[in-house]
């Protein structure tokens, strides 16, 4: 099988280059020494994009079902192409060819919308922009160890100021790529865990994406990047290091009801807030977990407020009480 | 509709089944043959099977076309269980049965509901938008992790509207999470980190 000559020879290149050492990287004028943390997410930002790859690997939950999923990167005549597949059920597929990216899913038409990042289970920041973690996050170099069979890298992203959870990534000594991802809340307890089973890193493109035929990918949907809504309200405490990346009123799919909405994000970790009208009673705040989601809920008799995200409770607490009327 | 259904209709599809009652229920159900349409469609894509013209449908206007997009179809809650009287539980309470084909909606089904956490914060009696910001006292920084075991039963005739409404924010949530804009993280760098990408090729 050609792939596996390729792979041993480009494993055999990658090897011959002295382990211990590592580049330092200088981004926008500034310098990063070799083995800090800086360098080493840039690093692994490099990988992501600019390398050939395969990796299978598995997500894991709390009281749910392990989701195993395949990813697939590499650049073709200079355009980047991903495909993200979830291996287990009826399955979903994703492919990006440079800023289109394409969804297959069961009970629903193919569609595509205009992007460089699939939102995936690994962290989209990673791919985009590492080093603006730091903006929430502290950077800490922890030691090497033993993951996926390769000598890896740790590194833990903590929350500045303990609103979220901490992260703590195992990288690829050679290639920087990911190997582990563990969620990890207060107590100690894993909320989620990413472990890479297989990589395989390749000299040439994955063949597998000549069979993508571009012409019979659905064509971009505009509508699903609308411009922004102003809402009569503002939240007025959101953790650092985020930022409002969207707001809209829309109708949720499954109740049919309306809820004017507020996505956050870091680029590690997406929170939803919805305001929605409502019938019952007024509630003390309650929450409830589902997988590795916090959905967090009070409501006054008139409207309620519901903060959904891979959070501790305690973080949308403040995000849903701090809510107020826009000034 | 029944999971049932919509299972013996995928498998139907996958052409591992021939009752003649689906084929008459196909016939005449629109819904039905609806999903039939568009489980032909993503079978037909994945396999680049796809016509050249492909009919999708999307309205004119704003409010249609968010209601068009690609919906995950999740089990609608039984309408019975609303308006009946539910005796207190304070367990878990399953919420939906897991399905075989629905992947996406049966991955979200809540399986544990873990009860709702009682905060002490004064009551508020002003419409929601003109309140000041409410202050829920002890819940500041320095938290005490909420502990599991103070769960209460919930009023029984919340309960159902609750699970509702929660299920379809997590799978709201879920749906735009993956559809995020993650240019937008940061809007004026987009330009810069596409030459990054350049410089490292």
């Amino acid at each position: 099988m050609p792939f596996k000559k390729i792979f041993m020879a480009a494993m055999l290149l990658i090897s011959s280059h002295n382990v211990s050492s590592m580049q330092g990287a200088v981004i926008d004028g500034v310098t990063y020494p070799a083995n800090t943390p800086e360098a080493w997410l840039l690093k692994l930002n490099q990988g992501l994009r600019t390398l050939n790859y395969q990796l299978s690997f598995v997500v894991i939950h709390a009281n749910s079902q392990l989701k195993p999923y395949l990813w697939r990167h590499s650049i073709v005549d200079e355009v980047e192409m991903e495909h993200l597949s979830l291996l287990n059920g009826p399955g979903s597929e994703i492919f990006r060819i440079d800023d289109k990216i394409s969804y297959f899913e069961p009970n629903s038409v193919p569609f595509s919308r205009q992007s460089r990042y699939i939102n995936g289970p690994i962290p989209v920041q990673f791919f985009k922009d590492p080093l603006k973690l730091k903006e929430g996050y502290d950077l800490v170099l922890v030691g090497r160890s033993r993951v996926s069979g390769r000598s890896a890298q740790q590194l833990r992203i903590v929350s500045k100021d303990g609103s979220h959870y901490g992260t703590t990534i195992w990288l690829d000594q050679e290639t920087g790529l990911l190997l582990k991802l563990d969620t990890v809340d207060a107590a100690g307890n894993l909320v989620e865990q990413l472990q890479v089973t297989s990589l395989n890193v390749f000299e040439e493109p994955d063949p597998y994406f000549e069979k993508v035929d571009e012409s019979r990918l659905p064509e971009v949907n505009r509508l699903t990047n609308l411009p922004g809504t102003e809402h009569a309200w503002q939240i007025n405490w959101i953790p650092p290091g985020m930022k409002i990346i969207k707001q809209d009123i829309h109708r949720l799919a499954a109740s049919k009801e309306i809820v004017e909405y507020v996505m956050l994000s870091d680029g590690l970790v997406d929170i939803s807030v919805y305001i929605s009208k409502t019938q019952s009673r007024p509630e003390d705040g309650g929450w409830v977990r589902h997988e590795s989601n916090t959905l967090f809920s009070i409501n006054n008799g008139a409207l309620e407020v519901t903060v959904v995200g891979k959070i501790p409770p305690q973080t949308a607490n403040r995000i849903a009480t701090s809510i107020g009327p826009s000034n | 509709m029944t999971q049932s259904k919509f299972e013996n209709l995928s498998a139907f599809v996958d052409g591992e089944q021939s009752e003649q009652k689906l084929v008459d229920e196909l016939c005449n159900d629109a819904q039905l043959s609806a999903k039939w349409q568009r489980y032909h469609i993503a079978r037909d894509c994945l396999r680049n099977e796809l016509p050249d013209e492909l009919q999708l449908d999307i309205a004119a206007n704003v409010a249609k076309a968010l209601e068009n997009e690609p919906a995950i179809v999740a089990p609608v809650a039984d309408k019975k269980e609303e308006s009946t009287t539910k005796p207190f539980f304070g367990q878990v309470i399953p919420m939906f049965r897991q399905g075989g084909q629905f992947a996406v909606a049966a991955s979200v089904a809540i399986a544990v509901i873990l009860g709702y956490q009682q905060f002490n914060q004064p009551e508020v009696d002003a419409p929601f938008n003109a309140a000041p910001t409410i202050a829920v006292s002890g819940i500041q920084g320095g938290l005490s992790p909420v502990s599991l075991e103070q769960t209460r039963a919930l009023p029984a005739s919340n309960v159902a509207e609750q699970k509702r409404k929660m299920n379809a924010m997590l799978i709201d949530h879920q749906q735009q999470v993956r559809m995020k804009n993650a240019e937008s993280l940061s809007e004026d760098e987009k330009e810069k980190s596409e030459d990054k990408v350049d410089d490292q090729k």
